[in-house]
Formats: structure tokens, sequence, C-alpha cells
């Protein structure tokens, strides 16, 4: 949490409209632009909730191009809740972060690869499967 | 000791002087 600045609105204040937020708890993960990266709703227990926070957080970084920041992210989500519900998306984008790093393929085929491996019905193993043919 | 804040304007400022993103949460007053 103190990575992040913390910032609790009630809901029906004219924040919530802005947000077009429809229901709570909301979460929204905010660059310091107030841009908008990613956001969840409804309730997580703590082993999803920490996850769901680092992988909005890697993709703040991935959304500005900071590539190296996102894949500590990223990798660090991975490393302690590799069964998490936000690994498949971390592992897509850690990939994708590789890629943009060094413009070679082999990472998004690795990621296709453990995606398969480890969540073989997640729709982010779908969303990678062209990367096999690289 | 986590300092919440409670308004945008502020949230942003923080976030900007400290290079973090902003982590809102909409809450039910109940």
């Amino acid at each position: 949490m103190e990575k992040m600045v913390p910032l609790q609105v009630k809901a029906d204040m004219p924040l919530a409209d802005e947000f077009r937020v429809k229901w709570t708890p909301t979460i929204i993960l905010l660059d310091y632009c107030g841009k908008e990266h990613h956001r969840t709703v409804g309730f997580f227990p703590p082993e999803e909730f920490i996850p769901n926070l680092l992988l909005g957080m890697g993709k703040v970084a991935f959304d500005g191009d900071n590539f190296a920041e996102a894949i500590v992210l990223f990798e660090r989500l991975l490393a302690d809740f590799p069964r998490s519900g936000a690994a498949p998306e971390a592992i897509f984008l850690c990939g994708v972060s590789r890629y943009k790093s060094s413009h070679d393929g082999k990472p998004l085929k690795e990621a296709y690869e453990k995606l398969k491996a480890d969540f073989p019905q997640s729709e982010w193993t779908m969303r990678a499967q062209p990367y096999s043919l690289l | 000791m986590i300092t919440w804040e409670s308004e945008m304007t502020k949230a942003l400022e923080r976030g900007a002087a400290e290079k973090k993103p902003i982590l809102l949460d909409f809450f039910n007053p109940g």
C-alpha cells in the first residue's frame, strides 16, 4: 500500500458519476494524472486483493511505457501469488512487456506456453495462442 | 500507518510528488 496513494470516496459523491461507478466496492487504479488503468468491482479476499493491486500497478507502468517497472510488478505478483485470479493476465502482460523491451518474440511464446501449462482454460491463454507460432 | 486521502485533488498532488499511482476506493456509506 505504501507504493500507492490511497483515496477513499463515498459512492454517492459526484466523483462516482465521473467514473461511472454503479456498484460498490469499486477499486480503480489511476496514474498520477488521474487516468484510469485498472478497475475491479466486488469483494476480494486478501489473497486475491493484493495480486489484483499488483496487476493494476503493473498496468499503470505498462500503459506508461515503463516496461521494466511493469515486469518487476508482474513478476512479483507471479512469484507471490502464482495461482491467483490475476496471474493469467500478469503472465500475458509480462510477456508483452518483455517483448516491448527487447523486440524479441521469444517472451511472447514463453508467455503462451506458461499460460497453456498453468491456465489452459483462461481467456488469456486464448488471447496468447497466436504467439505459439513465433 | 496508511494515510487515506479523501479528495481527488490532494491525492493527485501527492501522487505526482511521490511518483505513485492512486488507489481510488469507492465505498457504500451505508
